[in-house]
Parts: structure tokens; sequence; C-alpha cells
């Protein structure tokens, strides 16, 4: 069974289509890249997937359940969790303390108290390697902590499906390596599905997904094999033909 | 941390008993100590909402107005007569669902608002039941409700007069006693966490797991209920009149968030501080300087407040991180 299916899903605001028609599905223990320009709808699908935002049309089943109509807090209980494009941290708590209320709220709500919730945040702390900082006030983290600490945060929801939004988004090359060295561990060892969505940077999708989708202007235009994927004509024209037109241009 | 999760209730109870002491030795001091209680008492209930949330429930006093009335009510009614001393459980059981119960309305709606929009509402809710009492003319109408004859009739002379000027404000240091209690189980509880989640971040804190909106009216509902309780003790059993114009004025809401700010709003302590400065002040302003009190305690507040943006005990409480007395500031 699949594990995260989207059938025809739609999203307007006002006259402007944001997503259009996209069908996605995610097997169990895959990891997804999603590729596309600003303003290409990945942002708004990531908001349809965790509840965010409600779909116009279409439906989202994971594990099989109907998911379309349940509010945010529902699905992350289900087991959906996601980072953000710009990081949420909530600000005054501890960075201990942010990754526990993953913990307490994640799939385990109910089943965890105040010191499992923390033994939680302080093992993913651990392996996104801010445990050192975990008294630290979150707002007192670097915009690349920040970023970390939303991922342990998502880890310690104990996730079926991890969304990532633009988790490496203003990062140096060496910072990202090491982030998607730390993801694909965690990948591995923990066995959750992932969804992972950049903007331009290939070097963290060729070293991270299995496969790669692409999105222009709220449709999905290619779905396949990550290596596969990069060879596409439409890729390549989106990508690096723009580029070279860009060049030509600046040239010219 | 949890095995140290009682230590700073240690301290509650010290400054309280310290208090008492202070308040029951010396000639005089009862009336001031009783004044300070009720300030601490009444900023440990409003943070169990505001601190927790960071929403301004402007309405605040009129739960404890409703309180008051809910006590006031229970005095007066015949059919309670016999119960003697006894009464008091029906009055702060009445007190608390009247104030229960309007939290559970005001909630459902005023709670879908955020920010401003809700304090404007809830000032609209204070207004509004004020007004009704007054223009529906129930509950005694502009007139209020006077209990002191059936409170002699209740608990005889001695005990009645002992009730007001002793046990009323006993009864609010176990109010106060009660709400930190709550705020303690609160702040290590699931409550607690997804309370703060929402405070710093409501959209992500639902992408999280947190119902909001569920949380948000638990908060609502016990801060409110506490309110009645101190409502029905410091402005019945104590004053042995309940007047809508004391009852439901706005200042008293002011009071709490002043305190609540100026101690440090969500933590345990902040609100016993910020009680007991401003209820120092207060008093002693009053004193000194009868009709300047707020003159002066205006700027000094703001002062104080840009000064300790995260209140006094945030402040204390970022300088103890990794020293003994981390354990006991909470």
């Amino acid at each position: 069974m699949n594990l995260l299916e989207i059938k025809g899903v739609t999203k307007r605001f006002g006259g402007l289509v944001a997503v259009d028609h996209v069908d996605l599905t995610i097997k169990d223990g895959e990891s997804l890249g999603i590729v596309g320009n600003n303003g290409s709808g990945k942002t708004t699908l990531f908001n349809l997937i965790s509840g965010v935002y409600k779909c116009d049309e279409g439906e989202i089943y994971l594990e099989g359940m109907n998911i379309t109509q349940l509010p945010a807090y529902k699905r992350a209980h289900l087991g959906l969790a996601r980072s953000f494009q710009i990081p949420r941290p909530f600000g005054q708590a501890t960075v201990r303390e942010n990754v526990a209320i993953g913990a307490f709220f994640g799939s385990l709500i109910g089943e965890i108290g105040e010191k499992g919730a923390l033994e939680l945040a302080e093992y993913y702390l651990d392996k996104v390697g801010l445990y050192e900082k975990r008294y630290e006030i979150a707002n007192s983290l670097t915009p690349i902590e920040k970023k970390l600490m939303e991922i342990a945060r998502a880890l310690a929801m104990k996730p079926r499906l991890v969304l990532l939004d633009e988790a490496m988004a203003g990062m140096n090359p060496k910072d990202i390596d090491q982030v998607v060295e730390m993801i694909n561990k965690i990948h591995e060892e923990e066995k959750i599905s992932m969804i992972a969505m950049v903007e331009h940077i290939m070097r963290a999708v060729v070293n991270f997904a299995d496969r790669v989708v692409v999105m222009d202007q709220g449709r999905k235009i290619v779905d396949a094999p990550t290596q596969e994927a990069l060879r596409d004509q439409k890729v390549v024209d989106i990508y690096l033909g723009r580029f070279a037109l860009e060049g030509s241009h600046a040239q010219g | 941390m949890n095995q140290g999760k009682y230590y700073p209730f240690a301290v509650v109870i010290a400054i309280f008993g310290l208090l008492f002491v202070v308040g029951r030795g010396f000639q005089g001091m009862w009336e001031p100590i009783a004044l300070i209680m009720f300030y601490v008492a009444v900023g440990e209930a409003f943070n169990i909402f505001m601190g927790f949330t960071g929403y301004v429930n402007f309405g605040y006093v009129v739960f404890m107005g409703l309180g008051a009335y809910g006590m006031g009510l229970v005095l007066s009614s015949a059919m309670l007569k016999g119960l003697g001393i006894w009464i008091l459980i029906p009055g702060f059981a009445f007190a608390g669902l009247m104030a229960g119960l309007l939290a559970i309305g005001v909630g459902a709606i005023a709670l879908r608002l955020r920010g401003a929009y809700f304090a404007i509402a809830t000032i609209g809710v204070n207004e509004g039941v004020k007004y009704f009492i007054e223009g529906a003319k129930i509950w005694g109408g502009s007139e209020g409700i006077i209990v002191s004859k059936q409170m002699k009739m209740l608990f005889g002379h001695h005990l009645s007069s002992q009730i007001t000027t002793f046990w009323a404000d006993f009864m609010v240091f176990g109010i106060a006693l009660l709400a930190a209690f709550l705020t303690l189980e609160f702040l290590h509880s699931r409550i607690g966490y997804g309370l703060i989640a929402l405070r710093e971040d409501e959209d992500a804190a639902q992408v999280m797991g947190v119902h909001t909106t569920k949380y948000k009216n638990i908060s609502f509902i016990v801060s409110s209920i506490l309110a009645a309780l101190i409502g029905a003790t410091a402005w019945c059993l104590k004053t042995t009149y309940v007047f809508p114009d004391d009852v439901f004025a706005l200042s008293y809401t002011v009071d709490a968030i002043v305190i609540v700010m100026l101690g440090g709003a969500g933590t345990l302590l902040g609100p016993i501080v910020g009680g007991l400065i401003y209820g120092i002040l207060k008093y002693w302003l009053g004193v000194l300087l009868p009709g300047f009190q707020l003159l002066i305690l205006a700027p000094l507040i703001i002062v104080i407040i840009i000064v300790f943006p995260e209140g006094i005990v945030g402040v204390i409480k970022k300088r103890a991180k990794g020293k003994r007395l981390e354990k006991f500031v909470v």
C-alpha cells in the first residue's frame, strides 16, 4: 500500500491556481525530492498535505485513510510531520522544550509523559548535533541551527512521513552535504519516509532522493527516479535552459 | 527534571508562610498582608490563562464578579439556611459554576479571535454582564446584594466577624496556593507544553499536533473558575456585600496584567513576586501619598516593564541557568 496518496489535488487563491490537479504517491520508506521554482506550488502542496490549507478539489490518503477533511493536529497524530520554509521555533521555549513538544503531540500523543518526551527530545537533539544547546532559548539559535532543531522536532513526533520544506536553503555546500548525510542516516535508521522540497539545490536532491518530482506553475511535470529526472528535457529546460538563456542575454 | 518538580512549590509555601507569620505576628499588619495576598492570588489565577497563552483577557474581572454574586446568592438563599458554615461549599461551587459556564460560552466564541480582537471582545463581555444585571434588575440590580444579616444568621455574630477580618483572607491564601499548584502541574504536563507552543506560534503548534482550541479553552476555564473563587471570598465573604460597580471594575483586570508582566508571564513565581511588589507599592503609596499612588505607580511600572520585559522572575530564571538555584526558580 502507498503511504501517501494524493489524487487530483487542487488549490486556488482567487483566480490563481496554486496547485493544479496534482497526483502523487509515496511508498513506505521512500524518499522523494520535490523541485520547482519559487511560485511553482511546492509550499502550497505541503500546506495541503499537512492540513494548513484545505483542498478545493481532490483527495489525500495516508495509509489508505482519507485525511482530506482532517484538521492539521489530527494529521500530526496520524504520523505527518513537517518543517517550515522559514523556521518557526517556539521562540521563548528552550530548544529541548521545542523538541519535547513534538514528542508530546506527535504519533505518541497520550502515550508519553514529560520524562519520556524530554528523553526523546534529547535523543533527537543529539542526532542533529544540538544536544549541547538543549537549555538555550530557541530564538537564540542561528538560522541553520533553527532548521536543524525543526528537523529534530519533526522526528521526535515519531512520524510515518516527514515533509522537509527547504531544509537546506541558505546553507553553504559544506553544510548541505552534512545535513543531507544526517538526513540520509536518519532515513535509514528510522525507516521514515521523507519528502524534501528544494528550490534550486540539485546537489541536495541528487544525494538524498530516490525519486524526483518537478513542479511548474502548480502542475507536476516530471515524476521519475532521480537520475532519469535529471536527464529529462523539461527539467533541463526549466533549470539549465533558463540559465543558459539568461547567460546569452547577458552577453548580448 | 521530574525529580525536582515540586522544589519551586516549596518556595511558594515558604513565601506564603512568611507572609502569614508577618501578618499575624505584627500589630496592624494583617490588612496590608491580606491586600498583598489578594493581588498574588489574582495574578496567579490570571497567569494561568495570560501567562500560558499570551492572550489578554480584559474581561477577567467579570469572572471575579460572578464569583462574588455566586457566593452572595447562595448565602442569601432561604432554602440553604440550615447548612450553617457548610453553606460555603455550595457557595464556592455555585461561584465556580457560574464563572465556568460563562467561560465556556465566551471561550467558544471569543477564543476564535486572536490577539487584540480577543481582548476587545472580552471587555465587551464584562460591560455586557454588568449592564445586564443593572438593567434587567436581577440580583438586586444596581443596589447589589447585601449579605451581612444572612451571614450573622448563618454563622453567628462572632464567627461572621471573624470571617470578615481573618478567614476570608486566609481562604485567599488557599486559593493562591491552589492556583500555584495548578500552574506547576500545567508546566509539567502535556497541557502546559501545548499552551506554550500555541503562545509562541499558534499555526505551527497546530501542525505539530496541538489541538489549540481545546487547550486555550481549558486554560481559560480554569483561570476563570479560580477568579470566581477569589471573588467569592474577597468580594463577598470579606466585604459582606456585592455591588455591581465594585465587582465589575475594569481596573482590577489592569492590576492583574501589571502583576503578571511585572513578575514574569508564564512562570510560577512571577505572579507572586509581581503581586508582592504591586501590593506593597499600592498600599504604602496609598498611606504615604494618598491620591497620588497611581501617578507614581504608573511610570514606575512602565520603567520596570521596559527594563525587564520578561518580568523579574524571567530575568532571575535566565541568570540562574546552570546554577543550583535553577531548580527553585520556575
